[in-house]
């Protein structure tokens, strides 16, 4: 019952701060749409320079091709030798694609041109993807006419691309915006309530009290916790209606696998306050771990990417493990079967921060 | 007869932070129903007295005993017998005066029949608008009000009160004394720091604290008749200056 009315206090106290419920329940909102927009690796409308000196006709139904793909978008086009560098340089195109005629030994001009691809390469993740669909097109073109030639081809490859067949990175992205925005409500949230208690110096009475450690402990961590599951059901129902990203799993082991998650990040944030001295450094310290949590997790790069020592910092990271899970729930329609090795590690990374947590909350409390 | 066990009693209690020493073996017993006053200027000591008994803040050596339990050993136990109001009267600004009564009043344990009597007994008290108004918004005499109240809420039995007249207007400090000899009348042992001096006209006994050494103590008219000296100032100026000369 005590910890009843430390819950309620709680609320209203939040619920009293309007511009703290707007960015709470309104503020996610947008940023998932903002960020499933925003936050993509397809590639669209890459402006391109073609400089076509070829003869025959391939290289203008090649050049056809790369026109009609929203991929790119064709800025700059010329018969004669252009200052390739100075065009990449001043950043009017990403790619330049030169096509030469080829010519053999004896100086005939053979059936498909040289085509030589020039990429900015700041970029180098649309600059790998691009140049990826550069030779797609052109292995197309070639294998096409050697089959209307009635020419057997020595082998033949076709990708499936199962869960997200049209490759939108929105639905790889979408599930992560939500475990992130998961993450991000919780933890700020929480890593500030009991600096708060010290600063209007509202926390000798709260110790005083009969309240012991572990119920204020919860009464701190309870309302953040239901706050980011209700955050977490806003941040569904925008993926999947707004982005129309499918849902494939069970609701039950999304929540589950949320609510191990929240017992490790709430005992995190918890720490945090514990540890910070002022609002101000609790909040600077949740930014700096987000940052470290949110790169760390897989959510723009693979895991795999990451190198083997820093790898250690990744296994330790519970957002890795929730981003996963949700994943394969949203995507695959994972059942337990398929990530309970996961929600495992999930559990244990859980379970020691709440130690080391709760430890460190005792020994302050005691102070 | 014998002498009755002290409400608290201090022995050769010491506090440092680091290389400073905020209280140098002070040792003092408050009696069961006595209202003692605890005086001196800012950072003397009295807060950190305070908070040590409270178990607030960990002694560095000495002893605390509340009801004659070792507030080290039995912290538990003395929480139930002790209230405590703190310098800035420590309510949640964002809450209404009823809010933060029930608040404190269901943490410490309160039947919620028996918490919406003490609510009902403060909507005698203060206007209905002025309690529902947060907290922040309120004057401060009605602020402090609610904190003794809230301080009370548990029935204890000694209640340490730190500075609770500061900030408030001469009208507010004569009503809140008043509610503090209504307390003693009900059998409450009470410790009050101050550093307004006539205040000590309010006390039974007082304490005088300087640099975490306790320079004079006594009744009031006692100690000005000891010291040869016309009102509680002079006595405290003569009290700090013979205790910086030994």
């Amino acid at each position: 019952m005590k910890l009843f009315y430390l819950v309620k206090k709680e609320f209203i106290e939040i619920t009293r701060q309007k511009e703290l419920l707007f960015l709470m329940f309104v503020g996610p909102v947008i940023q998932i749409i903002i960020l499933g927009y925003v936050i993509s690796t397809d590639i669209r409308h890459v402006p391109v320079g073609i400089v076509n000196m070829a003869q025959g006709q391939a290289a203008g139904q090649m050049i056809q091709r790369i026109r009609q793909t929203p991929l790119f978008n064709v800025r700059y086009e010329s018969e004669q030798s252009v200052d390739n560098l100075d065009l990449l340089k001043k950043g009017e195109v990403k790619a330049m694609l030169i096509f030469r005629d080829a010519l053999d030994q004896k100086r005939h001009i053979l059936k498909y041109p040289e085509v030589q691809i020039l990429m900015d390469g700041m970029d180098s993740n649309t600059s790998m993807i691009a140049a990826g669909y550069f030779n797609g097109v052109i292995k197309n073109y070639i294998l096409h006419d050697m089959e209307k030639l009635g020419q057997g081809l020595p082998f033949s490859s076709r990708a499936v691309f199962r869960f997200n067949p049209q490759l939108r990175s929105i639905n790889y992205m979408g599930p992560g915006i939500v475990g992130f925005l998961l993450t991000i409500i919780t933890m700020f949230l929480t890593s500030a309530s009991l600096v708060r208690e010290k600063e209007q110096q509202t926390l000798d009475t709260l110790l005083i009290s009969p309240l012991n450690t572990l119920e204020i402990y919860i009464g701190k961590a309870l309302p953040a916790a239901l706050i980011g599951l209700l955050d977490m059901v806003i941040g569904l129902l925008v993926v999947v209606l707004w982005f129309g990203i499918p849902f494939r799993g069970s609701m039950f082991y999304l929540f589950l696998a949320s609510l191990v998650y929240l017992a490790a990040i709430l005992s995190y944030a918890l720490l945090i306050s514990v540890l910070s001295a002022t609002t101000q450094q609790a909040m600077f310290f949740s930014w700096f771990s987000l940052m470290i949590f949110l790169l760390m997790s897989g959510f723009f790069t693979p895991v795999d990417n990451i190198p083997p020592l820093l790898r250690i910092l990744a296994d330790i990271n519970p957002l890795r493990y929730l981003l996963k899970i949700i994943r394969e729930i949203f995507l695959k329609g994972n059942g337990i079967a398929y990530f309970w090795k996961d929600l495992l590690a999930l559990g244990g990374i859980a379970l020691t921060l709440m130690a080391v947590s709760l430890l460190n909350f005792k020994r302050f409390l005691s102070k | 007869m014998s002498t009755p066990v002290p409400a608290i009693a201090v022995s050769d209690l010491h506090k440092s932070f680091g290389h400073f020493q905020a209280v140098k073996g002070i040792s003092f017993d408050v009696l069961p129903g006595e209202i003692v006053g605890f005086l001196g200027p800012n950072g003397a000591g009295k807060t950190t007295t305070i908070k040590m008994i409270t178990g607030l803040l960990k002694i560095t050596s000495g002893t605390i005993r509340i009801g004659g339990l070792d507030n080290r050993k039995h912290l538990a136990a003395i929480k139930k017998k002790l209230g405590y109001m703190s310098q800035k009267f420590s309510l949640y600004a964002l809450l209404t005066a009823m809010e933060n009564i029930e608040f404190f009043g269901g943490i410490s344990g309160l039947a919620p029949h028996e918490l919406r009597a003490r609510m009902h007994v403060m909507a005698e008290q203060v206007a209905p608008d002025v309690l529902r108004q947060k907290i922040q918004d309120v004057p401060p005499g009605i602020r402090q009000k609610v904190a003794l109240f809230v301080c009370l809420l548990p029935e204890p039995e000694i209640i340490l009160l730190d500075e609770p007249t500061s900030g408030v207007d001469p009208e507010a400090r004569r009503n809140f004394w008043n509610e503090i000899y209504g307390l003693k009348k009900r059998g409450k042992t009470l410790l009050v720091s101050t550093h307004n001096l006539d205040e000590a006209e309010y006390c039974d006994r007082i304490i005088i604290i300087h640099n975490g050494d306790i320079v004079a103590s006594g009744a009031p008219d006692e100690l000005l008749r000891r010291h040869q000296q016309v009102n509680i100032e002079a006595l405290f100026e003569n009290a700090i200056k013979n205790h910086g000369q030994n």
